[in-house]
C-alpha cells in the first residue's frame, strides 16, 4: 500500500519531485563528506531497481540519514500508531502524552529515540511537527538526552525537507513560515543553552529544511561563531566529566584551589569500614589533604601561643557539583609580633664603603609616571596552613587529619587546636574578630584545650 | 514588603537587606527612576500578570518636607565641593597625578558606606526564587557577595529562563541629580582582586548611549573565579575583550567599548547550578597595560556572521 500511495504521489508531483532532486543535489555540494550520510542508500541506489531507487531517493527527502528505515522499526511504528489510534477515539492526544506513555518504561536515549521515529514513519506529511518538536525539547532533560548531538539533529530531522525553503525574492524578504523557523531557532537555543557545539550535519539540515539564508541558519551561524571564541577562556579548566571516585575528585579540586604546583597531595586515610569489638560497622570516611612546602614551613613558624582553627566546610564549584573542603588557618598575625625585616647591620653601618655599599637605598622607577601600583590598603588575613576534604565533616574525622598532619608538622602538637566547624556551608572569612558574630558561633565552636593528646595518640 | 524582609533575616541572619523592589506590590520606592535603565516616560520592566501601575507621574513622587531639607543639603554640598575641586585640579585631584597616573581604584571597600553605591538584583524581578545580598567581609574591608541561586523559572506562562543574580554599581550622580559618567580613556585593563566559589560569572559594563534604543546596551566577558581560600590577585580583563550584547544576546555588529562615558558596572552570575554561591570582591580598579595594544578583540571587518 506505502508503494502504491508512493507512486501516486510521484506521477501527480512529478515536477516538483524532479525540483526537489535538483535542490538536494545543489544542497549535496556543500561538504562532500557528509554526503554518504544525507543519501544513506548511496552504495544501494545501484543495485537495486529502479521503483525502489524512486521511492529511496523520496524518502531520502523527508527524513535523511539518521533515520533510516529498518525492518523493525516499522513494526515499532505500526504498534505505537495503533496505540495512538485507540487513544484518539477518546480524548485529545498531545505529544506530551506520547512522550510520557515511552517514559512509562524507562527514560532512556533509545526510547526517546522511538518516539521520535515513530512520529516520523506515522504520517509522510509530518503533520503537527512543530507542537511534536517543542513537546521534545521540553522532554528532553528528563530522558537525559539534553547534551547528545545525534539527539539534537535526529529532531531537526522530524521537519519536512524543502517545504520551508524560500522560493523566490518576495517569500524571503517576508518572514517564510516563521512558525517552523521559530521552532528550528529555539531548537538550537536550547543546545547553545546547553553548550552543545552544533556539526556540519546540523548545518546540512538545516539548509535542506529552511534555506541557506534562514533564521535558523543565522542562528546556526552564531553559534558557529562565537562558541569556538569562548571555548578556551576559562584560566582554570574543569573536565566535562568529573572523576566519579571521590578520592579523585578531591585531589583534582584541592590542586585547583592550592594554586602552588609544588604542593603536595597526601591520602591520609581511604574509605575503609571497620568492625569494632561490639559488633557495629563503623566507617571511617576518605581524607585527602594538600600543603605546600611554603604552608608548612609557615606552621612550623607558628606562635605556639595562638591557636589555629579548622574550618569549614567551605564549598567550591565545579560545573555543576559542589564539594565542600575545610581548612587549617590562624589568625592574622598582630601587627606588635609582626618581624620586620632585618638587615645585617654591617650592611648599613658607618663603616661602609662610600663606593660599594652593600645595600643601596634608591627608588628605581624609570620614570613618573611609571608607577603601577594599586593605591589601595591591603586586606589584612591570617595564613592558611593545610586544606582537606574529607567524606565526613564531623570533629573526629578532621581531629584524624590533624594527628596525620602532625607527623609531617611535630609543632602542631604543640598548638591549641579550635575546632569551628558549621552545619550548613560557611562563608570564606578570616577568624580575625570572632566578637563580632557570637551568638551565630556560640553553638558550632568546640574548644578543645588538651590539644597534646593528639601527639600522645600519635605516639600510641 | 514587611513579610520578605522579615522572613529573610530570619532565614540567613544578615542584617542588611538591599533590593530594588518587591514584586506584585504597589511600588513605594521612588528611585527606581534613576537607577533603572528606563527613562522617567518609559515603563519599567512589567512581570505578566501583574497590574499595571496607573498612576500619574506625581503621584509617585513622595513630596515631604524632610526629603526636601536633606535633598537641598546634600545638592548644594555637593555643588560647592564641585565649585571647590575645581581649583585643586580635575575631578579634585592635582593635576600633577591627574596626568601621571597609571593605574586608577575605581571602587573599593573599606566602610558600609561603600556598599550603598551597589544594587544587588537578583531574578526575583522576574518571579524567580533566587537571592542575593551583599554585606562588608568580616574585617570590613571587603564586599560579601553570597545568596542562593535558583534557576526554576516562574510559572507565568511567558518567562522560559531565570536564575540570576547580579551587583551593579550605581550611576554617579553630580549636584541636583545630574549624570555624571566615569572617563577611562587613559587606561586599557580592567583590575580585580576577588576571590569567589569557582562559579563562572560576568562582567558587565554599560556606557553612555545616545540613542534611547541602545539603553539595553552592554558590554560583557567573563569572570572566572578559582575557588579555595586564596584570593585572585592579578584579575585583569582588557578593555578590548569586552563584546557588545543587548538583552542578554551577542550582536552581531560588534564595536568596542567607548570608555570615555561609563555609566556602571556589573557582576552577573547565571551559570544554572542551582545552589548557594558567594564572590568577594577586594576593590576593582583600572590600570594601562602597556603590553596590551589591541584595539578590539573580534572582527570588525564584517558582521558576524557574515550576511
Amino acid at each position: 500500500m506505502f508503494q502504491i500511495r508512493v507512486c501516486d504521489e510521484i506521477i501527480m508531483n512529478a515536477c516538483r519531485h524532479l525540483l526537489r532532486i535538483q535542490c538536494a543535489e545543489c544542497i549535496s555540494h556543500f561538504l562532500t563528506p557528509v554526503k554518504r550520510g544525507i543519501f544513506p542508500g548511496g552504495p544501494y541506489l545501484h543495485q537495486q531497481t529502479v521503483s525502489l531507487q524512486q521511492s529511496q531517493v523520496l524518502r531520502s527527502f523527508h527524513c535523511s540519514a539518521v533515520c533510516f528505515t529498518r525492518q523493525q522499526d516499522q513494526k515499532e511504528a505500526k504498534e505505537a500508531s495503533e496505540c495512538e489510534t485507540q487513544n484518539k477515539d477518546r480524548t485529545l492526544v498531545t505529544h506530551q502524552d506520547i512522550f510520557e506513555q515511552a517514559a512509562k518504561n524507562s527514560k532512556t536515549k533509545g526510547n526517546f529515540n522511538r518516539v521520535v521515529d515513530v512520529f516520523t514513519k506515522n504520517d509522510i506529511r509530518r503533520r503537527g511537527h512543530v507542537e511534536f518538536i517543542y513537546a521534545a525539547l521540553k522532554q528532553m532533560q528528563d530522558f537525559g538526552v539534553e547534551q547528545d548531538i545525534t539527539v539534537y539533529n535526529k529532531l531537526l530531522d522530524v521537519f519536512p525537507k524543502e517545504v520551508f525553503v524560500p522560493r523566490n525574492f518576495i517569500q524571503r524578504m517576508f518572514n517564510h513560515y516563521p512558525r517552523q523557523q521559530e521552532c528550528g531557532v529555539q531548537l538550537l537555543e536550547q543546545m547553545e543553552n546547553y553548550g552543545i557545539m552544533p556539526n556540519v550535519e546540523t548545518k546540512v539540515l538545516l539548509a535542506q529544511v529552511f534555506g541557506k539564508k534562514s533564521h535558523p541558519m543565522r542562528k546556526y551561524q552564531r553559534i558557529m561563531y562565537w562558541f569556538p571564541k569562548f571555548k578556551h577562556t576559562n584560566p582554570y579548566p574543569i573536565p566535562q566529566v568529573l572523576p566519579s571516585d571521590p578520592i579523585d575528585l578531591a585531589r583534582f579540586s584541592l590542586s585547583r584551589i592550592a594554586s602552588d604546583p609544588d604542593a603536595k597531595i597526601t591520602i591520609y586515610q581511604y574509605q575503609t569500614t571497620d568492625i569494632t569489638e561490639t559488633g557495629e560497622e563503623v566507617l571511617r570516611p576518605y581524607i585527602v589533604g594538600i600543603q605546600s612546602p611554603e604552608q608548612r614551613s609557615l606552621l612550623a613558624k607558628h606562635n605556639h601561643c595562638r591557636p589555629v582553627f579548622v574550618e569549614g566546610p567551605f564549598p567550591l564549584w565545579l560545573r555543576k557539583t559542589c564539594v565542600h573542603y575545610y581548612l587549617l588557618r590562624a589568625d592574622s598575625i598582630p601587627p606588635e609580633e609582626k618581624i620586620k625585616k632585618e638587615y645585617n647591620p654591617e650592611w648599613i653601618g658607618p663603616e661602609q664603603s662610600l663606593f660599594y655599599p652593600h645595600r643601596v637605598e634608591l627608588d628605581l622607577e624609570r620614570d613618573l609616571g611609571d608607577d603601577d601600583s594599586f593605591d589601595v590598603d591591603d586586606v589584612e588575613e591570617g595564613p592558611v596552613y593545610a586544606m582537606c576534604m574529607a567524606g565526613q565533616g564531623d570533629e573526629t574525622t578532621l581531629a584524624q587529619w590533624i594527628s596525620d598532619l602532625q607527623e609531617t608538622c611535630p609543632t602542631l602538637g604543640q598548638i591549641p587546636t579550635v575546632f569551628r566547624l558549621e552545619s550548613g556551608p560557611g562563608e570564606l572569612q578570616t577568624s580575625s574578630d570572632v566578637q563580632q558574630s557570637p551568638e551565630q558561633e556560640f553553638e558550632t565552636v568546640h574548644i578543645i584545650e588538651d590539644a597534646p593528646l593528639y601527639s600522645e595518640r600519635v605516639k600510641l | 514588603m514587611a513579610l520578605p524582609r522579615t522572613t529573610f533575616k530570619t532565614l540567613f541572619g544578615i542584617p542588611r537587606v538591599i533590593y530594588r523592589q518587591p514584586l506584585l506590590f504597589p511600588s513605594t520606592s521612588t528611585s527606581s527612576g534613576i537607577l533603572s535603565t528606563r527613562g522617567a516616560y518609559e515603563r519599567d520592566y512589567r512581570r505578566p500578570g501583574q497590574a499595571p501601575d496607573t498612576r500619574w507621574p506625581w503621584q509617585k513622587i513622595r513630596f515631604d518636607f524632610s526629603k526636601g531639607v536633606e535633598g537641598i543639603r546634600k545638592h548644594f554640598g555637593l555643588l560647592t565641593d564641585e565649585f571647590v575641586n575645581r581649583f585643586t585640579g580635575p575631578e579634585g585631584k592635582p593635576l600633577i597625578n591627574h596626568m601621571l597616573e597609571q593605574t586608577q581604584v575605581q571602587w573599593e571597600f573599606r566602610g558600609p558606606e561603600s556598599l550603598n553605591q551597589w544594587i544587588v538584583s537578583s531574578d526575583q524581578e522576574i518571579g524567580g526564587r533566587s537571592g542575593a545580598y551583599i554585606k562588608l567581609g568580616r574585617n570590613n574591608t571587603t564586599c560579601f557577595l553570597y545568596g542562593m541561586l535558583c534557576s526554576t523559572a516562574p510559572r507565568d506562562g511567558e518567562t522560559r529562563y531565570s536564575g540570576y543574580c547580579t551587583i551593579r554599581s550605581k550611576q554617579p550622580l553630580g549636584s541636583f541629580d545630574r549624570k555624571k559618567h566615569y572617563d577611562w580613556s587613559t587606561f586599557n585593563t580592567l583590575h580585580m582582586r576577588i576571590r569567589g566559589d569557582g562559579r563562572p560569572w560576568m562582567v558587565n559594563i554599560s556606557a553612555e548611549t545616545y540613542f534611547s534604543h541602545q539603553r539595553d546596551d552592554i558590554y560583557s566577558y567573563f569572570l572566572y573565579t578559582r575557588g579555595g581560600p586564596y584570593w585572585q590577585d592579578f584579575v585583569t580583563i582588557p578593555f578590548s575583550k569586552f563584546f557588545l550584547s543587548s538583552r542578554g544576546r551577542i550582536q552581531d555588529d560588534q564595536h568596542a567599548l567607548w570608555l570615555d562615558k561609563v555609566n556602571s558596572i556589573g557582576f552577573t552570575l547565571g551559570d544554572k547550578a542551582d545552589g548557594p554561591f558567594q564572590l568577594e570582591i577586594d576593590f576593582i580598579a583600572l590600570c594601562n597595560d602597556h603590553a596590551h595594544t589591541e584595539e578590539f578583540a573580534y572582527e570588525l571587518y564584517k558582521r558576524n556572521p557574515e550576511v
